[in-house]
């Protein structure tokens, strides 16, 4: 089976961490250890320090690697400091699909106020935001808030957290077709992807590992033995994410 | 072929039974769970080659109204799959001393105590679990204690407390006193009667390694948390910690079957 892994870091994280992959080709590595085809990756200076630096490593880092595509981490327009006139033309340049943001870390509000115009061109672009439940991201309740003003942005949730995080996520995945959900820590929970798989679809999960914090034969190995069909399993593990990044115009 | 060849390529391995010291049963009130009742449990143990599962009901921790009865009659249905945690809650002292008096008369039932201090809000020190404690001292029996960083409750230094005070007590350290690493690592060297479990561990790169590192895998126990947590996430989990082969069937199945008194 193909592994698209949705949700990879590479780069040194600020507090050590355990073996990270430094490069590109240290995760290229990695990714070959444990049969992992492709990924899609961010950079851990996006949350380390300054967003506009990780970003530029990232794109240094994966420029020519035609398995790695990238996520930008956005903050606020206004500002000036990540988005740019040219910014979407420069994500297609730099081979990068998706974007990422952090509101808790750098301390901005991820609403419309802030957001609106950028983020009605990213959803009309069919350009997905990864919100990650970890890292100082958001909260539940700011993920809420989020898809209401936001409907029609692709979003992915990912790292929803160790504990069962379903009376979060099925309220969204029911009411949001946009919403989709990465799966390192759903495969986690004992049953979770099989009943979230059995309600909503296959197509509404994407496969990752959480490296280089977690292990990824963790999620490889539930979802390889996972209680769904294998077209199901196939969809999970490369074909809905290669799908969602089919969609993406810049 | 690897161990971790052969799960990736079959799901689960004969010669390879695991034995999960941390487990629990029923709804909870913090989530949706799923494989809740016994024959769905024992269903999803199989998918992953589950020899057996060592649980305490949620009902028996949260419940007293409930209470242990739950786990015994689990246990009754499955009696080759599933053994239970006495499940103790000092809240109800008079609950306690009866879950107590009646252990031995489910000698096919319990492997041990179980104590969730933190949830609570006693600490394993107070004088409402001597009982247990000295029950468990004079057998030798095995005592799983959730234990979590910064504890007051259970955290490292009431565990060197009971330790101390009921030295032939098997302590396990559910969750190795999660984020308090070195800690627990330091406990299990200072007192033999103490092992580490790896539930709530594995979705965290690095800290098997360091507990195989400075204490070898004799004692350190496979747990999940079942119906929390997924079998086959923790068993990819530990495969993919790059110790060695011996070291994961040690912490699969022999330390389990070691401190159960189960033939290998």
């Amino acid at each position: 089976m193909e592994f698209f892994d949705g949700n990879v870091a590479m780069g040194l994280p600020f507090n050590g961490g355990y073996q990270p992959a430094e490069t590109a080709d240290e995760l290229l590595r990695e990714m070959d250890n444990r049969g992992i085809q492709k990924a899609l990756v961010w950079h851990c200076a996006q949350t380390n320090n300054f967003p506009g630096d990780g970003n530029r490593l990232l794109a240094e880092g994966i420029a020519g690697r035609e398995r790695l595509w990238g996520c930008w981490t956005i903050l606020p327009p206004v500002t000036g400091e990540v988005i740019t006139p040219d910014f979407f033309a420069a994500m297609k340049r730099d081979r990068i699909a998706v974007l990422r943001a952090f509101p808790e870390r750098h301390r901005f509000l991820l609403n419309r106020m802030v957001f609106g115009r950028f983020l009605d061109s990213a959803a009309e672009r069919k350009i997905p935001l990864l919100l990650s439940l970890e890292k100082q991201s958001v909260s539940w309740r700011d993920v809420y808030q989020f898809l209401q003003e936001f409907p029609t942005v692709t979003c992915v949730l990912c790292d929803v957290g160790i504990w069962s995080a379903e009376r979060y996520t099925w309220p969204l995945l029911e009411s949001c077709p946009n919403v989709y959900l990465e799966t390192s820590l759903v495969s986690l929970q004992q049953g979770g992807l099989e009943a979230g798989v059995r309600k909503f679809g296959a197509r509404r999960f994407l496969f990752g590992t959480g490296f280089p914090e977690r292990y990824p034969e963790a999620a490889m190995l539930q979802l390889l033995h996972a209680d769904i069909p294998d077209a199901d399993k196939k969809a999970v593990a490369s074909g809905n994410l290669e799908h969602l990044l089919s969609q993406v115009r810049l | 072929m690897t161990l971790k060849e052969e799960f990736f390529a079959r799901g689960k391995l004969a010669d390879c039974p695991i034995h999960d010291l941390h487990g629990h049963m029923g709804p909870f009130f913090g989530g949706l769970l799923h494989d809740t009742d016994p024959a769905d449990m024992v269903a999803a143990m199989a998918r992953a080659g589950v020899h057996l599962v060592v649980f305490c009901h949620h009902d028996a921790l949260f419940n007293s109204s409930i209470g242990n009865r739950v786990n015994i009659e689990a246990v009754r249905r499955f009696p080759d799959r599933l053994r239970a945690w006495c499940g103790l809650n000092p809240n109800f002292p008079d609950v306690l001393e009866q879950d107590v008096a009646s252990f031995d008369t489910h000698a096919d039932v319990y492997a041990g105590f179980k104590m969730l201090s933190d949830y609570h809000l006693i600490s394993i020190t107070d004088a409402r679990y001597a009982s247990a404690w000295t029950h468990a001292d004079q057998r030798n029996l095995p005592v799983l204690l959730h234990t979590w960083g910064g504890s007051p409750y259970d955290g490292p230094e009431p565990i060197r407390t009971v330790a101390e005070r009921y030295p032939h007590a098997q302590i396990l350290l559910g969750h190795s006193c999660h984020g308090e690493w070195d800690k627990a690592i330091q406990l299990a060297k200072d007192f033999p009667a103490i092992s580490l479990d790896l539930c709530a561990v594995m979705d965290e790169r690095g800290i098997l390694e360091r507990f195989v590192d400075e204490l070898g895998a004799e004692r350190i126990f496979f747990g999940t948390d079942i119906p929390w947590f997924n079998h086959h996430y923790y068993i990819g989990a530990v495969l993919g910690s790059g110790i060695s082969d011996d070291d994961c069937r040690k912490i699969f199945y022999q330390n389990a079957r070691r401190i159960l008194h189960l033939s290998l």
